[in-house]
């Protein structure tokens, strides 16, 4: 068995790290982020005995574009410790083991940090900044700006986690960050939002309070669509049909 | 309080587990069964990384969650089981009688399945023993998130293709 490299030239982890950026480029409802795993993991297993288009490259490839599905920032976690475990020969019936139960908790601490954590903190960060004032620059940058920082830096954490424990990399799922972060962030989201909603309807109603019977009403009458659309319309057609409303609203004026 | 929900999903512990039931349910506890996982303590540590702090996360065989289920039932929390299977579904419903109501949350593609729903592809085999479930008088439905309509299995049996 070849031996285990200690670490993966700098080109090769930057060109992973990149194609991190493409894991969701090939998503389908078969294998989902499959191929975007194995056209991240690229660079890596052309390091392996026989080298590009090798038996062991060809054979990784194949197993690494089957089906695999977590959160894509997370997803960098499990592209590192699978890149280390076929580099140290693991066998392939492991690394498959590791795929099916690396899914679901790299999608649940992702949707938990990210999607029910970081994301509504920025977008309530933002708000919160309109509300104040701040011109519409400064909190498109202000979103932008705290969104990706944790972004960028949670892709480039897990993808140096993984590579550095392997297989073991629960180990590294197991930082406090990771564990307790979310419930903080939730918290704070929460502060945020009691701020920030009011100051976003004052910011929006400004001074004269000439549309305040309009925002009112819009208020009164979005609560209900959405309380009477529970259960029968998935959130994200609903998300983009209010956006698309917004966008029409803005340009018409 | 109890274990209120039965679902097959062979992600198991994920976020439409654990946010998407987790929270309108306030699930205390999840229960997987898996007859693998349970002799893997490094694939148990794993999912329990995915779950958050405050909710414990329990791994059985088959045989060990037929046998434990009066506990699980009795427990004040509310909780979820969970397999990643139908096979292991279906069996853990021949031994335990506790077994009413069961929601296919995610099965995914592979070479022997066709795709009945986005997120439910099935073999021939597996509807079958999904039939066969539902002929001993357990309700079967599709149900990702409980935002989502609940699809009835022969609903999910008619469908064809993945919208």
């Amino acid at each position: 068995m070849t031996p285990a490299p200690a670490t993966l030239p700098w080109h090769v982890h930057l060109a992973m790290y990149l194609r991190l950026f493409a894991i969701q480029g090939a998503w389908n409802y078969e294998t989902m982020t499959g191929n975007g795993i194995a056209f991240a993991l690229e660079p890596a297993l052309r390091r392996l005995p026989g080298g590009r288009g090798g038996p062991a490259y060809c054979e990784a490839m194949a197993r690494q574009s089957g089906y695999f599905n977590a959160h894509p920032y997370l997803a960098a976690v499990a592209v590192g410790a699978l890149a280390r475990a076929e580099l140290d020969g693991v066998p392939a019936a492991q690394i498959e083991r590791f795929k099916v139960a690396a899914t679901g908790p790299l999608g649940s601490v992702g949707d938990r940090l990210i999607w029910a954590g970081w994301l509504p903190f920025c977008s309530a960060l933002a708000l919160l900044a309109f509300g104040l004032g701040a011109s519409p620059t400064t909190v498109v940058a202000l979103f932008l700006g705290c969104y990706n920082v944790v972004h960028l830096g949670l892709r480039a954490w897990g993808l140096r986690a993984g590579w550095r424990h392997g297989l073991h990399v629960a180990q590294a799922l197991g930082t406090p960050v990771l564990r307790k972060g979310p419930a903080h962030v939730t918290r704070a989201t929460a502060l945020l939002a009691g701020l920030a909603l009011p100051s976003a309807a004052v910011g929006i109603i400004g001074p004269g309070r000439a549309v305040l019977g309009l925002v009112l009403g819009g208020v009164v009458a979005g609560a209900a669509v959405i309380t009477s659309l529970q259960g029968r319309i998935a959130g994200w057609r609903l998300a983009i049909a209010v956006l698309t409303l917004f966008t029409i609203l803005s340009l018409v004026r | 309080m109890t274990l209120e929900l039965f679902r097959i999903d062979d992600r198991l512990v994920h976020g439409q587990v654990v946010i998407g039931w987790g929270l309108p349910h306030a699930l205390g506890f999840l229960v997987v069964v898996d007859d693998e996982i349970a002799a893997a303590p490094w694939e148990q540590e794993l999912y329990r990384m995915g779950t958050p702090e405050g909710m414990e996360v329990v791994f059985a065989t088959v045989a060990e969650a037929a046998a434990a289920m009066p506990n699980y039932q009795a427990d004040a929390r509310s909780g979820m089981l969970l397999t990643a299977d139908v096979a292991t579904m279906v069996r853990l419903a021949e031994a335990a009688a506790a077994v009413r109501q069961v929601t296919l949350g995610g099965l995914h593609h592979r070479a022997d399945r066709v795709p009945r729903l986005r997120f439910v592809f099935l073999s021939p085999s597996e509807e079958s023993a999904l039939r066969g479930l539902a002929a001993r008088g357990v309700t079967v439905m599709a149900q990702d998130v409980p935002t989502s309509a609940p699809i009835p299995l022969e609903a999910v049996l008619a469908a064809e293709g993945t919208e």
